[in-house]
């Protein structure tokens, strides 16, 4: 390997010295995504990249990745950091390629509906954009404020609009991603030909960066709704709000977007923002079409909202739980840390599911709230968070919750999303004997594990001895539940905010 | 029979120095319509051979001991055959010599022509009998591949399901046939994967393997190999059932039949329609050739446009309304005219035997405002060729049409492919439009493309380090 000084001068031969950071301060910044991570964690992985490198074209993207030919170190590809399993943060440090830079639009076809971006950009970046053409896109990703495309793309993201517009995989046309030799790869036919002409796109979508680093992406627009409108309602329980989803399901009616969540969250909002609305179960549905269509939909969702008790809110109300329907994750202000879990759940277990993570919550003494959304007729998304302070030494405890929900999950014949670095014992409960078929993907495209290496499909440590190189995937699940045993046997809740203790204790 | 098949087998044949200087189109058509003039007898005796033992499945497992005996983990006894039965399979199959066998899969039915490369000494499994559907409480089905698409969409209307993909093309096709097929299953709003949860497959080892979830969506589980694969899914594992994500049957339905008269309106109206926020359950578009085939009793009009809708019983007026505003430029309307598809199972067959007698030469994607330019193109090509030209196609939400020409013409190998290069020549030259047929594949010589393959075709040859799912033949 050579040294570190010959590989920072050869980046900054590539890339000037103002894009490749080496402090500190710097790396310390690069050191996680959104999920807190406790200290200890740094004993077992080098956390800390060596490097970051800030690529602004697709071509310096090509240079680094070639340049690791010669320096060895590893290549971790990061987006907007919004992940929670640790996908886009080293193991062995290495270069640190952050893609925010690479965040402009390349080419907008209205006749051919589709916009070309750089991976860098944002969602809601690009959702401005495509509006100010007079489209939209089908699909926004949860995170939308902070979470880049080629990231949501590399986790396999679903998000706002699902219901109607459909998968994100089915939203890109295609992707131009550099490969762990250096080349370009355009992953589909330039023009629309379904999966024929050997379409690999899907490879691509969750896979972690593990493949290759997207430096394009081509997807899909639509034109804008005639009308839309966004309607919520308050439900008189958690599960009640979660069979009104349902219901939805079973009425046949494909809204642009529904979702629930529970009181607790608009507690949480509360603390940090007293004109949020008052505390209950909600649920949210943004429909589109005509106007007609959109009078008879909405007469559809009252009606559907009050089998289940659910009390119509005021329109401005609705509007503003649309309009900040980006922000899903304030709460962590209160508590330095947030933990969430994403599970996909059939549609028809959401009541059961929702009752879990309350239930799962509770016993491990968290303050937490749950919120989950339809994707498609048959699957919801359940994705609780609770809270938690890591410069406290019970905080990472509340790890355990999101192995807890993951199991929860497959029981429901479900399935937790996202492997990362922290998650990977769940990818054989995922695939089962198919689990060698995807491990083969990794195989043929990147074979020396050259970008995001020891992730997604092993869980390698910062050590490069044999013996020590890699923990067994059931051992990472080990330690979760240890976390989530301490988590249980600890004698008191976790205090953030007043009016939440005072709900539980009522 | 696969595509990775025949592309490996023309990438090897042009490396060949007696074929090198062999022009690769020409040696494609050389191959396809098997041509001695060109090729040497035993490789037209290679490509003229058909599989010498055909399975009819009845049961998984019975898959799940043939890939084993195949791949050499087990001996043809355990197959537990009559000794009739035993002495026959050794001996067609020629086992205990030093050979590869390969398994592979037959399609209910074609919509166009065969691949290049048969299997050559391996066995063909016909799934015809392994035909059950489970339908779960939530709006999914289990289809065993050979189950009929006709059978899952009349028992899911029974059951209180939609299934939201219909065939462009109405033929007698199994379920299975999209995926090792070329049934052209798809809907408004998405192609058939999009409506994949999972395969239920058996490994190249003989083993029960999953791809996706059965009642979930697949997303955030590492590389999604279901999507990747479904178009070519039989050349990586042996699919036997797919986990199929249905609709709530809508209280209402109705199918509106637009009449148009000129092929420039046609195109205006179907673009309108793609960019409302309309989400019909499909669209389907016939020229006057096709409806006369669809519907012989009415009187056809130089194209006609079906939209399918659903909904409330109250909310269908405004929908109908909205489409009716979006497809402007219409000859008349009926809400009366019957579906190739709300008909008997009898009378859905009916149709598809008469179907099935023109000539496909496979799909032809273009953008919904070139439709009326290249059906005229493609009538001319036609007339050109002796061969009456017709036309099937579907709209989809992003605007594209997704189209099949045909042609009344016998289905020779040499027609086909002469009336393949014919509507390549015209797909190349209508601006976005691409043909996607089988032996447009084999021409394509993008680096791009080339490129994909290889990965596609090394991935192959990574899973199926047995070499027993129809396994790569070279000349």
């Amino acid at each position: 390997m050579a040294s570190l000084d010959y590989a920072y001068r050869r980046l900054v031969n590539t890339l000037g010295p103002e894009r490749v950071a080496r402090s500190e301060f710097e790396r310390m910044v690069y050191s996680h995504d959104f999920a807190s991570l406790p200290k200890i964690a740094l004993l077992q992985w080098k956390l800390y990249p060596d490097f970051v490198a800030l690529p602004q074209t697709t071509e310096e993207v090509a240079a680094l990745v070639k340049l690791s030919d010669e320096s060895l170190l590893q290549i971790t590809p990061r987006g907007g950091g919004t992940g929670w399993y640790g996908g886009s943060v080293p193991n062995r440090g290495g270069v640190m390629v952050d893609m925010r830079k690479m965040n402009h639009v390349v080419a907008f076809d209205p006749d051919g509906r589709t916009v070309t971006v750089e991976a860098g950009a944002t969602w809601k970046d690009l959702e401005d954009f495509v509006e100010s053409k007079g489209f939209a896109l089908p699909i926004v990703p949860v995170n939308a404020i902070g979470s880049t495309v080629g990231g949501a793309i590399n986790t396999g993201s679903t998000g706002f609009g699902a219901p109607r517009g459909g998968s994100l995989r089915d939203a890109i046309a295609r992707l131009l991603v550099v490969l762990p030799d250096g080349s370009l790869l355009k992953t589909a036919s330039d023009s629309d030909a379904d999966g024929q002409l050997a379409n690999l796109t899907p490879l691509f979508f969750g896979a972690e960066g593990t493949l290759g680093i997207i430096a394009e992406a081509t997807l899909r627009v639509v034109p804008k709704p005639e009308s839309s409108k966004a309607i919520a309602y308050a439900f008189p329980s958690l599960a009640a709000s979660a069979r009104f989803l349902k219901e939805i399901v079973e009425s046949a009616l494909v809204p642009f977007h529904a979702a629930l969540a529970s009181r607790d969250h608009f507690i949480f909002e509360r603390a940090l923002r007293p004109d949020s609305p008052d505390p209950s179960d909600v649920a949210l549905v943004a429909v589109q079409g005509s106007k007609d269509e959109v009078a008879d939909q909405e007469r559809t969702v009252d009606g559907l909202a009050a089998k289940e008790n659910g009390a119509k809110l005021v329109p401005a109300l609705a509007d503003q739980l649309w309009r900040d329907r980006y922000n899903n994750y304030s709460a962590r202000r209160l508590s330095r840390g947030l933990v969430t879990s994403y599970n996909l759940i059939p549609v028809s277990r959401l009541p059961e599911a929702v009752d879990r993570a309350v239930e799962i919550r509770d016993k491990l003494k968290l303050n937490g709230a749950v919120q989950a959304f339809l994707v498609d007729s048959t699957t919801a998304a359940l994705v609780p968070y609770v809270l938690m302070d890591d410069t406290r030494p019970s905080g990472g405890t509340a790890l355990g919750f999101v192995k807890r929900m993951g199991d929860a999950a497959f029981k429901m014949n479900g399935h937790s999303m996202g492997l990362g670095l922290f998650l990977v014992f769940n990818l054989r409960k995922m695939h089962g004997r198919a689990t060698s078929f995807i491990s083969a993907v990794k195989v043929v495209f990147d074979p020396r594990k050259k970008i995001n290496g020891g992730k997604t499909l092993e869980v390698w440590t910062k050590y490069p001895w044999p013996g020590l190189r890699a923990i067994p995937p059931p051992g990472m699940a080990v330690g979760l539940e240890i976390a989530a045993v301490l988590r249980r046997a600890k004698p008191t809740r976790d205090r953030f905010v007043r009016a939440y203790e005072r709900g539980k204790e009522e | 029979m696969g595509l990775l098949r025949d592309w490996h087998y023309i990438e090897k044949a042009v490396q060949i120095p007696a074929l090198s200087e062999v022009i690769r189109e020409t040696l494609i058509r050389a191959l396809f319509v098997r041509d001695d003039r060109v090729l040497p007898k035993d490789l037209i005796a290679d490509l003229n051979r058909v599989p010498p033992v055909t399975v009819k499945v009845k049961d998984d497992g019975e898959v799940r001991k043939l890939v084993r005996v195949l791949n050499g983990e087990e001996s043809t006894v355990s197959l537990g055959l009559s000794a009739e039965d035993y002495h026959y399979f050794r001996t067609q199959l020629g086992v205990g010599r030093t050979r590869e066998f390969g398994v592979v899969v037959r399609p209910r039915t074609l919509l166009t022509y065969d691949w290049i490369v048969p299997e050559q000494r391996g066995v063909q499994l016909d799934f015809t009998g392994y035909a059950g559907i489970e339908f779960g409480d939530a709006h999914r089905a289990i289809a065993q591949v050979g189950a009929t698409w006709k059978q899952l969409f009349d028992d899911g209307l029974t059951k209180g399901h939609l299934v939201p993909f219909v065939p462009t093309v109405p033929l007698d096709f199994a379920i299975g046939d999209g995926l090792y097929g070329d049934a052209p299953f798809a809907s408004y709003r998405g192609e058939f994967a999009s409506h994949v949860n999972a395969l239920r497959t058996i490994s190249p080892f003989g083993h029960r393997a999953r791809l996706g979830f059965e009642e979930v969506a697949n997303n955030g589980t590492a590389y999604d190999l279901l999507h990747a694969t479904v178009p070519l899914a039989a050349e990586f594992f042996i699919p036997v059932a797919v986990a199929l994500r249905l609709e709530a049957k809508p209280a209402a339905r109705k199918t509106l039949t637009y009449a148009y008269d000129d092929g420039s309106k046609l195109a205006v109206a179907l673009d309108k329609l793609s960019r409302t926020s309309q989400t019909p359950a499909w669209v389907h578009v016939t020229d006057a050739v096709a409806s006369k085939i669809l519907r012989p009793a009415s009187a056809a009009e130089p194209f006609a446009v079906q939209v399918s809708i659903g909904g409330t019983a109250s909310g269908m007026a405004a929908k109908e309304k909205a489409i009716d505003a979006a497809m402007a430029g219409f000859t008349s309307k009926n809400g009366e005219v019957p579906n190739p598809f709300d008909v008997p199972a009898a009378a859905y067959r009916k149709t598809a035997d008469t179907v099935t007698r023109s000539l496909f030469v496979g799909e032809v994607r273009l953008p919904a405002k070139s439709v009326g330019d290249f059906v005229a193109k493609t009538r001319a090509f036609g007339d050109q060729s002796a061969a009456k030209a017709g036309i099937y196609a579907s709209l989809r939400a992003t605007g594209t049409v997704s189209s099949f020409p045909f042609f009344a013409a016998p289905k020779d190998r040499s027609k086909v492919y002469d009336l393949s290069k014919g509507v390549r020549a015209i797909a190349a030259k209508t601006p976005g439009a691409v043909f996607t047929s089988r032996l447009a594949h084999l021409w394509e010589e993008e680096a791009h493309f080339m490129r994909r393959m290889a990965f596609l075709r090394a991935l192959k040859l990574t899973i199926d380090t047995a070499h027993v799912v129809q396994p790569l033949v070279s000349p």
